[in-house]
């Protein structure tokens, strides 16, 4: 495209050669070798932890591999650091979002622009940067600080900053994370937009409409090796892969377990961890209540009068678009916000307004968005950093329920929390919202990023604990997973409640496509 | 939105266009500048001596803001640099005909060159580390000093010239700020600041969009060490006598940062506004001297707890907080 000389044609524009990376004794990329020619948009899938974004880190220069070699057009760039790759012409995305804080998202464009093109007229450049937020629709929040921005936001301006690099090659690493149908139509459209500006793009994405609308390959990545690849309709037709990554999520559920994550759950007798009520009867006041509930932002309002009542022992989950407040009415339900109007009520008696610490004595627990592990805690401290004010004797019986339950985290029990992969963090966050015996847990988002093998195995043990009679509150982007545990459903939109009733009832409603789905395909 | 943040975000200086803002310095400084020499001659002795103190005081905090505000690179070094400069300009002037000016920027250059010879060693090392390395500098070179007897030893060297009056302390004291602020407000008010503000946010992300944050920390490292050692020179001159515990004693970098943090990092008038706070303090407990230091970290410890971004910063929070009240 702009390169002066271009080399010797049929040179593909990105070649990976036999690419290793060791940590200490851990292989994370382990002999994977691709080519991507140019024009092409490839797609990587595989498992959470098997090694994608350690591919793209290779790739971008994050880091040297221990063996192997890249080559970018022709030349070899293994020995290259990421400045002087992106300077060539590599773009990449980080999966966890990471913009310069405390600039403005405008600047966070300039500064790739300015790093690359020093001298250029400050009002070409800021034309040029604001064409591109234009384009991932950021425009309205150009002069704002990037730490202000939402985390879906912050995604859109990582995709942001790596145009403003101008790239060749564009790495994207989950853009379409947590993403509702109607979004992921409009990320499709960017990205096959892109592909006729941009030589190639690899994309790593669990939304398989993304994969298969946009990619003409695919690898798949199992383990830190390639384990298969092919064009996009072979290797998402394949029985292998299937197993190992795609789950029930694609055609009909499978028997087969899946490879890297335990399957079947051990039936455990869970009354240590869940904290059983019987079915309330109408008259009862209910565990959970919320009336008229409004809350915001400093200026602005989110919340726009939401009631909704949650009984002992019923499963409840609350589904809408990004941006409905879905999280913020999450955040005013743990206390992190205080609501602004309306009432909020446990057992008939009013809490609003009161501190987060004194609603989770209530025995209301949070599974939150994003997971929160504590990084500098192993696994079991996290646990037990969350049962307080019990027996050292109960600690360790929660513990090992909870370990029953996901005996992933038994193995992994002295890692580091955030070592582990993204699957295995989940459920080490479920787990710690169980391990202060809660008599209602707030499940945020727990799908969000995930395999689609990894959140069946998630929703299996939510089945399992929903079966030992524990009251929830599900927050899902997934309406089908949502649908099937649930008892009662509410849809928000703009801060209101559009639509409730009875899962069953809400399935069949042609307002569900409306509203969720907006008018996507 | 669904908002992860619980916080309202911090409005960026409001109203003003981008052009605008970036234009009102070149515009404000000259001014404060001719308005601050015109008023030189009316100083009395008092007046002079603390003027004289302000002004030093802030270059080094201009200084170290730069580096430590816009760049995120926390040294504890200052030390080490001002006391090459004043070492240098004690050693140069040897003759009354020699000029001040130049042994001055002879002063900058030396620590320059001392800044550029660490460099690799220094920048391998991050956040914290960085700032341990300096300050393990700071210290090397002070015994150094101590030990090597070419330069006096411990008990250091007197200048062969008379210093010259106060009156003409303060001037020099001035041009050197208004130098000072010049180079600050070159990189921080120009493309350099969106680069060395994206390094400090975050290093690998700035690597990934093709910045080298190698060639960007060491620039602002030299400027800096720069402007630290010229400020060394020029007390060196006030003093007359240079030796290694009070020129590269810990005192002067304390002192930077104290001004620094309690005006409000990284924000363009937190030097001047830390500096006139803590010499007004020291001068009304200058009979308390046990009470004064105890109150200035008491003070530390309050704003770093209480206004992250300093004076400054508590001021830009609650005049944005009157600001939304009213709308």
């Amino acid at each position: 495209m702009n390169a002066v000389l271009e080399p010797a044609a049929g040179t593909p524009l990105l070649r990976a050669e036999g690419l290793v990376k060791r940590y200490g004794g851990v292989v994370a990329t382990d002999q994977v070798s691709l080519t991507l020619g140019h024009g092409e948009v490839m797609g990587i899938i595989g498992p959470n932890g098997a090694g994608k974004s350690t591919l793209f880190g290779l790739l971008g220069g994050a880091f040297a591999p221990s063996a192997g070699t890249i080559e970018f057009n022709g030349e070899d760039i293994t020995a290259l650091p990421a400045a002087e790759r992106a300077r060539r012409g590599i773009g990449r995305t980080y999966q966890i979002p990471r913009p310069f804080l405390d600039m403005t998202v405008r600047e966070n464009l300039l500064a790739a622009r300015f790093s690359l093109h020093p001298f250029e007229a400050g009002r070409v450049a800021r034309a040029a940067c604001d064409d591109i937020l234009e384009r991932v629709g950021l425009a309205d929040v150009g002069a704002l600080q990037a730490r202000g921005l939402p985390l879906l936001r912050r995604k859109r301006l990582e995709v942001a900053r790596a145009l403003a690099l101008k790239p060749r090659l564009l790495l994207l690493d989950e853009v379409g994370a947590g993403l509702v149908d109607a979004e992921v139509t409009e990320l499709i459209d960017v990205i096959q937009g892109l592909r006729q500006e941009l030589d190639g793009i690899i994309i790593i994405e669990h939304v398989l409409r993304v994969v298969r609308e946009c990619c003409e390959r695919l690898a798949v990545i199992n383990f830190g090796r390639k384990f298969a690849d092919g064009t996009t309709a072979e290797v998402l037709a394949s029985d292998e892969v299937a197993a190992v990554y795609l789950g029930t999520a694609h055609g009909a559920p499978k028997a087969t377990p899946a490879a890297n994550e335990t399957a079947a759950t051990p039936q455990v007798d869970l009354a240590p961890l869940v904290s059983m009520a019987p079915r309330q009867d109408a008259a009862a006041p209910p565990l959970l209540e919320l009336d008229n509930v409004h809350a915001g932002y400093g200026q602005a309002r989110v919340l726009n009068g939401i009631s909704l009542r949650v009984r002992a022992g019923q499963v409840v989950a609350i589904l809408g678009t990004n941006g409905a407040g879905k999280t913020t009415l999450a955040n005013v339900i743990s206390g992190t916000i205080k609501p602004t109007a309306g009432h909020m009520r446990v057992d008939g008696q009013d809490i609003t307004g009161l501190g987060a610490h004194r609603i989770a004595r209530l025995g209301l627990s949070q599974c939150m968005e994003g997971r929160r592990i504590f990084a500098p805690l192993s696994v079991e401290e996290n646990l037990m950093l969350a049962a307080r004010d019990v027996t050292p004797g109960e600690k360790a019986l929660r513990r090992d329920l909870v370990f029953q339950l996901f005996p992933d985290l038994k193995e992994r029990r002295h890692n580091a929390g955030t070592s582990m992969s993204g699957g295995q963090q989940q459920m080490l966050a479920i787990g710690r919202a169980l391990m202060s015996r809660p008599r209602l847990v707030l499940f945020d988002e727990i799908s969000l990023g995930l395999a689609p093998v990894v959140m069946d195995r998630l929703y299996e043990s939510l089945a399992v604990l929903r079966a030992a009679g524990l009251t929830m509150l599900i927050v899902e982007q997934d309406v089908e997973r949502a649908l099937a545990l649930a008892d009662e459903v509410h849809v928000m939109e703009h801060g209101r409640i559009a639509l409730s009733g009875p899962a069953a009832q809400i399935r069949e409603d042609p307002m569900l496509r409306h509203l969720y789905i907006g008018t996507a395909d | 939105m669904s908002a992860i943040v619980s916080r309202a975000p911090v409005p960026a200086v409001p109203t003003a266009s981008p052009s605008a803002q970036r234009l009102w310095p070149w515009a404000t400084l000259p001014v404060l500048f001719i308005v601050l020499a015109a008023s030189v001659p009316l100083l009395s002795d008092y007046g002079l001596e603390i003027a004289f103190r302000l002004l030093l005081l802030i270059t080094l905090a201009e200084a170290w803001n730069l580096l430590a505000g816009y760049g995120g690179l926390v040294s504890l070094g200052t030390a080490s640099f001002f006391g090459l400069g004043a070492y240098t300009l004690t050693k140069l002037l040897s003759d009354p005909s020699d000029s001040i000016i130049l042994a001055m920027l002879a002063g900058g250059v030396v620590a320059a060159l001392m800044a550029l010879l660490v460099s690799r060693a220094v920048f391998r090392l991050r956040g914290l580390y960085f700032t341990v390395g300096t300050l393990a500098l700071a210290e090397a070179l002070r015994l150094f000093m101590v030990n090597y007897r070419g330069l006096g030893g411990a008990s250091g060297l007197f200048l062969a010239v008379d210093p010259p009056a106060q009156r003409e302390m303060v001037w020099l004291a001035l041009g050197l700020l208004a130098f000072a602020t010049l180079v600050v407000t070159l990189a921080t008010a120009t493309r350099f600041s969106i680069l060395l503000r994206a390094v400090r946010d975050d290093e690998d992300a700035a690597n990934q969009i093709g910045i080298r944050p190698f060639r960007i920390k060491l620039i602002a490292f030299l400027l800096a060490s720069t402007l630290t050692g010229m400020a060394g020179a020029l007390q060196a001159l006030k003093v007359g006598t240079v030796e290694p515990y009070g020129t590269f004693g810990i005192q002067w970098t304390v002192a930077v940062l104290s001004v620094v943090i309690i005006g409000g990092q990284g924000l363009r008038l937190g030097p001047a506004v830390g500096a006139v706070f803590l010499v007004a303090l020291s001068e009304l407990l200058a009979e308390y001297p046990a009470l004064q230091l105890a109150l200035t970290g008491a003070i530390l410890i309050g704003v770093i707890r209480l206004a992250p971004l300093g004076l400054v910063g508590l001021v830009q929070r609650l005049l944005a907080r009157k600001k939304g009240g009213t709308r």
